[in-house]
Order: structure tokens, then C-alpha cells, then sequence
């Protein structure tokens, strides 16, 4: 709907007021200008080195999925509380280790993100916290399989 | 155009550049991704040895502050707790019902027991509650300062109701 009172306005004023305006687009107006003004634009593309726009497509494509998950991991982790607690079994046992371990090994994984810099570090870090949520799950289900369970756990612990 | 093209590229669907083709031809692709300027920041920074100017230590601390690290912090402490409650299962030789009769055996004072409860559900309380809190952001609601603040004054409240609640169980 923006997008096409934007393009309405383009048609009344002409692209490059509306361009100006804007300073997210400075880099699409920048090449717009260049590409009117000098054809040696295309030569000078040439010697540019980039990451091909489907590379950096795609890989702001997985980022934006990741933050999607993200969110609907935390929906589905909210929803799990209550079913816990009103119908605990083996089901939401196995189900509340996978989302609790997931949703932890994402957050941890931003907070890495957040203070780890250099490509080699964050590359160790993030195999350290991988090994550490694939530990804590296998921990989990074992608990689930052998002892008495997470929900029954939870009871049993408050029931001191 | 170049909206047009940007709302394009963003929803990732350009699937190959001859179909796109004329679109691409006014636009100018980045020398270097994000996360390597990025990078290249540190690695200036750090191989220069400069200091640090002073943030957290000056900055005035504000409620939406502490609340956003308290977010960090009791979901870090929350999340070692189960891989350390995890690990433990592997490596403990008795059953969990064991270690709780040990604990039970042990003459805690019932306030000690109900602090402890109290103690336990705090973080994940608060965790929850500003969590969907954080929810509603990402909807993009509540962004106001006033509103910030207020939301923020209804997640404490509604942290230390649920873990008394919930300690007093």
C-alpha cells in the first residue's frame, strides 16, 4: 500500500525529489546518477569487487529467517508453560527440552554476536556453545528417558 | 525505481540475475558485506591498541537499561542453569529423586525453602514476562517512551506478583 502511494508520487513530482528525501536510498540514487552521467559506469563495475547480489540476497534471506524463528521458537516456548503445567507428559516432556535448548543456544548465540568479534574467535565460540546445547540436550533426554521427566521434575522440586 | 527494486531484493525474490536483469542495472552492489566492515573495524581497533571510551561508566543508568541487561543476564544465568542441571543428570550416578531426598533431609528453616522458591522463579519470571514484552516490540508496538517505560513498570510488577505466587505454592 506505501509502495504505491510512493510510485503515484514519483509520477507527480518525478523520481529524483522524492530519491533525495531519502538518505537509505543514497546508494541507489548514487549509482542512478553516475549511470546517467557517465557510461564508463559499466567499465568501472567491472573492477569492483563485490559479493554477488544473489550471495548477499540470500545470506540477508537466512539472517531474516533466523530472526523469524527466532520469534516463533519464544511463541512456542511461551505456549509450553501453561501446557506443563496443566497436562504434563512425556510428549511436552521431550517437546519443552527441545524448544528450551534451542531458544537457548539462539540467545546465547546473540549475545556471542554481540560481544565476539573476529572471525576466528566467533567461529570458536560458536562451536563451544554448540557442543554445550548439544550436551544439554542429550542431558535432557536422557533425563526424560531415564529419571522421572521435566514436568515431574518441576512438581516434585516444589513440592519440598 | 530503486524502492521498488530494494522492497524486490529484500523479500528475496530475485532468484537470478538475467530474469532481474534491467533492475540490476542501475544499482551498484557493496564492495564488502556488513559483517566484514565490521571486522575490519575490530581488527583496525584492536591491532592499534586504542582505548575505549567510557559508556557504561558514565552513561546515566535508566529503568529501559538495567531491564534490557536484566533480560541478558537472567536468560545467560537461566540457560547455564539447565545445561548445568542437564550435565549433572549425565554425570550423577543416583536418581533425581534421590538428590531431592537428600535435600529433603536437610533441616531448611521453611522461609529458607520459600526464599529459595522465591529466588528460582524470580529470573524465569522475569524472563517470560519481558520476553513478551520484547514480543511486542518486534511487532512494532509500545516503541513511545512513555509507553517503554510503562510496559517495563508492568513486567516488574508482574515479576515479583508471579514469583511470590508461585514461591508461596
Amino acid at each position: 500500500m506505501a509502495s504505491l502511494i510512493f510510485l503515484s508520487t514519483f509520477c507527480q513530482r518525478g523520481i529524483r525529489p522524492v530519491l533525495l528525501c531519502h538518505t537509505h536510498l543514497s546508494r541507489g540514487l548514487v549509482a542512478y546518477q553516475k549511470n546517467r552521467d557517465i557510461e564508463a559506469f559499466h567499465l568501472a563495475a567491472g573492477r569492483i569487487h563485490t559479493t554477488s547480489a544473489h550471495c548477499t540476497v540470500s545470506n540477508s534471506r537466512a539472517a531474516s529467517k533466523h530472526w523469524t524463528g527466532e520469534r516463533v521458537l519464544s511463541i512456542v516456548l511461551l505456549g509450553m508453560a501453561p501446557a506443563a503445567y496443566l497436562c504434563p507428559s512425556p510428549l511436552l516432556d521431550y517437546s519443552l527440552a527441545a524448544a528450551l535448548t534451542l531458544h537457548g543456544h539462539w540467545g546465547i548465540g546473540q549475545v556471542l554476536t554481540d560481544y565476539v568479534h573476529g572471525d576466528a574467535k566467533v567461529k570458536l565460540a560458536k562451536a563451544g556453545v554448540l557442543l554445550l546445547s548439544t550436551a544439554t540436550f542429550f542431558g535432557l533426554c536422557y533425563f526424560n528417558y531415564h529419571d522421572v521427566g521435566l514436568c515431574k521434575a518441576v512438581t516434585m522440586l516444589w513440592q519440598i | 525505481m530503486a524502492l521498488l527494486l530494494r522492497t524486490v531484493a529484500r523479500q528475496g525474490q530475485c532468484l537470478s540475475r538475467s530474469q532481474f536483469g534491467v533492475l540490476y542495472r542501475h544499482a551498484v552492489p557493496m564492495g564488502t558485506t556488513a559483517n566484514e566492515e565490521m571486522n575490519k573495524f575490530w581488527a583496525k581497533n584492536t591491532r592499534l591498541n586504542r582505548p575505549v571510551s567510557p559508556h557504561i561508566s558514565i552513561y546515566k543508568w535508566s529503568i529501559p537499561m538495567l531491564m534490557s541487561i536484566s533480560h541478558r543476564g537472567t536468560g545467560v544465568a537461566l540457560s547455564s542453569g539447565i545445561s548445568a542441571f542437564a550435565l549433572a543428570a549425565l554425570v550423577l550416578p543416583e536418581s533425581y529423586p534421590y538428590y531431592l531426598d537428600l535435600i529433603h533431609s536437610m533441616t531448611f528453616g521453611p522461609q529458607f525453602l520459600a526464599f529459595s522458591k522465591f529466588a528460582l522463579a524470580f529470573p524465569v519470571a522475569y524472563h517470560t514476562f519481558n520476553g513478551i514484552r520484547h514480543l511486542a516490540w518486534d511487532l512494532g508496538k509500545g516503541f513511545k517512551i512513555p509507553e517503554v517505560y510503562r510496559s517495563g513498570y508492568i513486567v516488574v510488577a508482574l515479576t515479583v506478583l508471579t514469583s511470590i505466587s508461585l514461591a508461596a505454592m
